[in-house]
């Protein structure tokens, strides 16, 4: 280095070489040093840190949705099952390029645009860390195949076994029973802390119906577990677990057999049927047509079927008819009446001319009669309360109405329901109207108008009743003044569900037991009175019912009505699809229950029918009401009322001295057919 | 330092002494050095019992890297048969004939793992020529440097430096940086140990630290600013580049001092470590053997690297001193940077950890590593200096 001159000198060079082993022994120990403080840094000082973040890693906890309780119709059917279904799901967490993955994912199976927007809007929820998120339900046995083979190309996208809501009926309960559908942000946020909790494993809630109404008891209690996942997310081993508690089967009153009849029976109109058994207050039946098919709801409605539903201003499928308010028109004479007579307004024998109309004293204005605009013309004669009920007699009620007064009617029919919910469990239930001075200066700032109180009195103009108060008002006539409260849920996992009545409602005291008898008679008339040589002497209902089943082994009160269309949507009248003129027509109503007049047994169904636009209350709604009746008392309860040891000439007798027989004489017929084919069907 | 010293006086003076012990004379015959034999074996054992924990036990992974380590030792005691002076004679052969290897493997290659650094000759078990350069590379410099005067001049150390990068290079096109980085070291080893004036140390490494950001800022791939941006934090993408380093963290430190017991590493178990069984595998020794474990690994370490410091010191001549301090400090570096790396002291780099990783031609390499050890250990007791 130093010149050319130098020399080896091998033992100096040795001592440099261990010197240089001595520095190089010395940066070795310095290194291995830094080493162990590290390592004591990462497994001494941080071990607390580093222990709970390797738990981290690998224990989950996890929540374990409880099984939602199934749903069973009164005779054991099940309404309402879980079925399990395949969803695609997403660790967000264990996704290094969302996009891609989806992509790569709809490249293998059926992915809406739909279904990545609800994904999408999932990942934005408050959500446990590593939880999986659905992304589609129901895959098909093809698509589990598509993903399971390239399960290696999509981390953090599993296949997930659910239990979902089926309804093995379809649209027959789809409003009573309602629907389960994805819990939505705002479901999410208006519960308490410790219900969120209760809901961390569970995709669904009740939206309508009984699910909603009983969602507590349905839900059941979240379970919990520990697992150890490994990187993949793959569970490897359960460490502990706290089992769910599943949800509540419940047992309703409905009678799916029922459902069946009365959608039936209603054909392809549109209306609603309510059946409450007036002992319990059970509600047997309560359908709404059209339906809706409430699976489409569970694992997500698309858009389509969605818009295609609620679009349809006419059959307005998703709107439920059984406790929507309508006009009740004259089914609300029987309790008009009925009032007359506890207040001495009127009496079993007192009888009014009906000239077809009615006057208020100095005022020119007629009330016009239904049968004024029949072509034999108008009136009834000689009409007492009676008649006017079997006859639907108008005249007699604006008459009986006007000298009763507003007050008088609104506290009398109030005790049967009407203005109120007076259901346990359809808190979903609109109340309809039961118009007073308050109500109108309230709702109108107006004054009450005599005119208004005889519109109240054959149950228009203000007057607003849901079909379900209709059947609730029946119950309360058939148990003669017990007022039972209607309800949907029978038992709770078999043990018979006792209600808490918070509101409890005194029974409608009538003074003179008699008047019972005499409105049960009255409307027993509008069924079972036949035709006779008597002008308008005859039931309104007779034609349809009792005289179209001359078998029919009991007798059944009812009340036919045809309310007024007050109003149809501006959008529907111009629409050209829909013959306009349809939509004008009266709706159909009919109230009845049976067995009427029996001496050993009481009543056992009280139904209201309601037909939109079907003119005419007793030959349309009428044979509804008569077919629901009959499949619960002689196919449901199987009453033998043909081999009970009853006198059927006892039964007639409150028929004695009227004709009792009935028509087979061709002359009385022709009459008869007259009387039925100009009046019975215009109007009841 | 006084037996080395007494010795050369025994080798000066020319004077026949005997063997002080019947049994060093067997190991002398056989040209196995029983003390870095024993920490060899012990190394071994302990990285077979990890790499059981680490595969899961799965048997046939343990079988074959046992075979390999047979087949290393075998290799190692062949490799210890010849005398120190016949590789010196042969070094630059040897250097000549890798350099066409590595030219060749640039050819004929095959890629594994993102390094075209394989040969995967017919009838011979695929390799990787570059491995062997750790030690011809040091061998050649330890030739030319030994007969030439210490401490190297300018031109000594520019031709070293030659003889160093040149193969390096190659091994960078293979587009191996791990492997192209060892040789150099152990080049610059044999330059450090050959006394390397330390104005040209440090010089160097003002050099290095000068051209490190122009490295980073030019030259360096994506992936390897990647890693280095990754060291410094690597929560800046906790579930990509961040990963390893973050699990093998968590791994070592929920280990604590005694560790979650052989077969317990849930962060190894439920795959939370990549590379569990090759680069990694510290993580999974620390993990299920803690500290201690982790202490008894750097004492067997030590142990071997002081054994290999003191055949480098009681080494005959300077070839012998400078090619066994090269390779021992080459293990040294070794298992250092895989250590740090794995406990997040250093960037990832992609090295395996010396006798305890899975993997097969890094470990026979070491073993003719240790096999030249052995030579120069056995063989300067009977050889009089030339």
């Amino acid at each position: 280095m130093e010149g050319k001159w130098q020399l080896k000198d091998r033992e100096a060079e040795r001592r440099l070489f261990a010197r240089r082993m001595v520095v190089a022994s010395a940066v070795v120990v310095f290194l291995f040093a830094a080493l162990l403080l590290k390592l004591i840094n990462l497994q001494v000082t941080q071990y607390d840190y580093f222990a709970s973040r390797a738990d981290g890693n690998r224990l989950h906890s996890q929540y374990v949705p409880p099984a939602r309780g199934l749903i069973f119709d009164h005779s054991g059917e099940l309404l309402a099952d879980n079925q399990p279904i395949f969803n695609l799901s997403v660790v967000r967490e264990r996704v290094d390029d969302i996009d891609a993955t989806l992509e790569l994912l709809s490249s293998l199976i059926r992915l809406e645009s739909e279904d990545v927007e609800q994904f999408r809007e999932r990942l934005k929820r408050r959500r446990v860390p590593f939880s999986s998120i659905p992304l589609r339900y129901v895959l098909t046995e093809q698509e589990k195949a598509r993903v399971s083979v390239n399960a290696h190309r999509l981390p953090g996208i599993s296949i997930e076994p659910q239990f979902v809501r089926s309804y093995p009926a379809g649209d027959l309960n789809a409003h009573a029973v309602g629907y389960v559908s994805e819990i939505n942000r705002e479901e999410l946020d208006a519960f308490a802390e410790d219900v969120r909790e209760n809901y961390g494993g569970t995709n669904h809630i009740g939206k309508t119906g009984i699910e909603r109404t009983y969602e507590e008891l349905l839900h059941g209690e979240v379970g919990y577990e520990v697992v150890e996942k490994n990187n993949r997310g793959q569970v490897m081993r359960r460490l502990e677990r706290t089992d769910p508690i599943a949800g509540k089967n419940l047992t309703l009153f409905l009678e799916n057999r029922l459902q069946l009849i009365a959608t039936e029976a209603l054909g392809e109109q549109r209306g609603a049927v309510v059946a409450i058994d007036p002992n319990t207050g059970g509600i047997l039946a309560m359908v709404s047509k059209p339906g809706f098919d409430p699976n489409l709801f569970v694992t997500g409605i698309s858009n389509a079927d969605y818009s295609r539903l609620i679009t349809d201003n006419v059959n307005t499928p998703l709107f439920d008819r059984t406790v929507n308010p309508y006009p009740p028109a004259s089914t609300v004479k029987p309790f008009i009446g009925l009032g007359g007579l506890q207040h001495g307004f009127t009496d079993q024998d007192t009888v009014i001319q009906d000239p077809g109309y009615f006057r208020l004293p100095g005022v020119r204005y007629r009330w016009g009669d239904y049968t004024l605009r029949t072509a034999i013309g108008g009136g009834h004669g000689e009409t007492n309360l009676q008649r006017a009920i079997f006859q639907s007699c108008d005249t007699f009620f604006y008459d009986l109405g006007y000298r009763m007064g507003i007050d008088t009617i609104h506290s009398f029919l109030g005790q049967f329901g009407f203005g109120q919910n007076f259901t346990l469990d359809v808190g979903y239930a609109r109340t309809g109207v039961l118009p007073s001075r308050e109500w109108k200066q309230a709702t109108r700032n107006e004054p009450w108008y005599p005119g208004d109180t005889i519109n109240s009195s054959i149950g228009q103009g203000y007057m607003w009743a849901t079909p379900l108060q209709l059947a609730t008002a029946t119950a309360i006539a058939a148990n003669k003044g017990v007022v039972v409260k209607p309800r949907m849920l029978a038992a709770v996992d078999g043990e018979p569900f006792e209600p808490q009545d918070l509101n409890p409602v005194a029974d409608v005291q009538i003074d003179n037991p008699d008047n019972w008898r005499y409105i049960e008679e009255s409307m027993t008339m509008v069924v079972h009175r036949p035709y006779s040589q008597v002008f308008r002497d005859y039931g309104t209902a007779y034609e349809a019912i009792a005289r179209a089943d001359r078998e029919m082994s009991y007798k059944m009160a009812g009340k036919s009505g045809s309310a007024q269309v007050v109003s149809i949507a501006q959008d529907i009248l111009q629409s050209e699809d829909i013959d306009v003129s349809d939509l004008n027509k009266d709706h159909a109503l009919f109230v009845a229950y049976a067995p009427a007049q029996h001496p050993t047994i009481k009543p056992q169904i009280a139904v209201a029918v309601f037909v939109e636009n079907g003119q005419h209350g007793s030959s349309v709604a009428g044979p509804v009401a008569k077919a629901v009746i009959d499949a619960y008392l002689l196919d449901i309860l199987q009453i033998d009322f043909t081999s009970l040891a009853t006198d059927p000439d006892a039964l007639l007798s409150f028929d004695a001295g009227r004709a009792p027989q009935q028509s087979t004489d061709p002359a009385a017929g022709f009459l008869t057919l007259a009387n039925a084919e100009h009046e019975g069907h215009v109007h009841d | 330092m006084k037996a080395p010293s007494n010795r050369d006086f025994v080798r000066q003076s020319n004077v026949s002494f005997s063997q002080p012990h019947r049994l060093r004379s067997f190991w002398q015959v056989v040209h196995v050095d029983p003390i870095l034999l024993a920490g060899l074996l012990a190394l071994c054992g302990f990285g077979l019992f990890v790499l059981n924990s680490a595969t899961a036990g799965d048997t046939e992974v343990v079988t074959r890297q046992a075979g390999t380590m047979g087949i290393g030792l075998f290799v190692m005691c062949v490799v210890a048969q010849f005398d120190i002076q016949f590789y010196r004679r042969w070094a630059p052969t040897v250097y000549v004939v890798a350099l066409s290897i590595l030219g060749l493997v640039l050819v004929i290659g095959v890629e594994k793992n993102g390094a075209k650094s394989w040969l995967d000759l017919p009838g011979l078990p695929s390799f990787q020529p570059s491995e062997l350069l750790k030690f011809i590379v040091p061998m050649l410099l330890a030739w030319y440097l030994a007969s030439r005067a210490l401490p190297p001049n300018l031109k000594h150390v520019f031709w070293a430096g030659v003889f160093t990068l040149f193969p390096a290079a190659l091994i960078v096109l293979q587009n191996d940086m791990g492997t192209a980085l060892m040789v150099t070291m152990s080049g610059i080893f044999v330059l450090l140990l050959a006394g390397l004036r330390w104005r040209f140390v440090f010089a160097g490494i003002a050099a290095a630290v000068i051209a490190s950001p122009a490295w980073y800022l030019f030259l360096a791939q994506p992936h390897q600013k990647n890693r280095i941006l990754t060291f410094f934090d690597p929560y800046r993408d906790p579930t990509g580049a961040g990963y390893n380093i973050i699990q093998s963290q968590i791994a070592i430190g929920s280990g604590g001092v005694y560790g979650k017991g052989y077969g317990n590493g849930a962060q190894s178990h439920l795959d939370f470590i990549p590379e569990s069984n090759t680069d990694f595998i510290l993580a999974v020794l620390a993990e299920e053997f803690g500290l201690i474990g982790v202490l008894v690994l750097i004492t067997l370490y030590l142990f071997v690297i002081m054994r290999g410091a003191r055949i480098a010191l009681g080494a005959s001549d300077m070839f012998g001193r400078l090619l066994a301090g090269s390779i021992t400090l080459t293990f040294f570096l070794y298992l250092f940077v895989n250590m740090a790396m794995v406990s997040g002291l250093l960037p990832v780099i992609g090295l395996p950890l010396p006798l305890i990783s899975r993997g097969g031609t890094a470990v026979v390499t070491l073993f003719i590593g240790f096999g030249l050890l052995m030579s120069i250990q056995t063989h300067s007791a009977n050889k009089s200096p030339r």
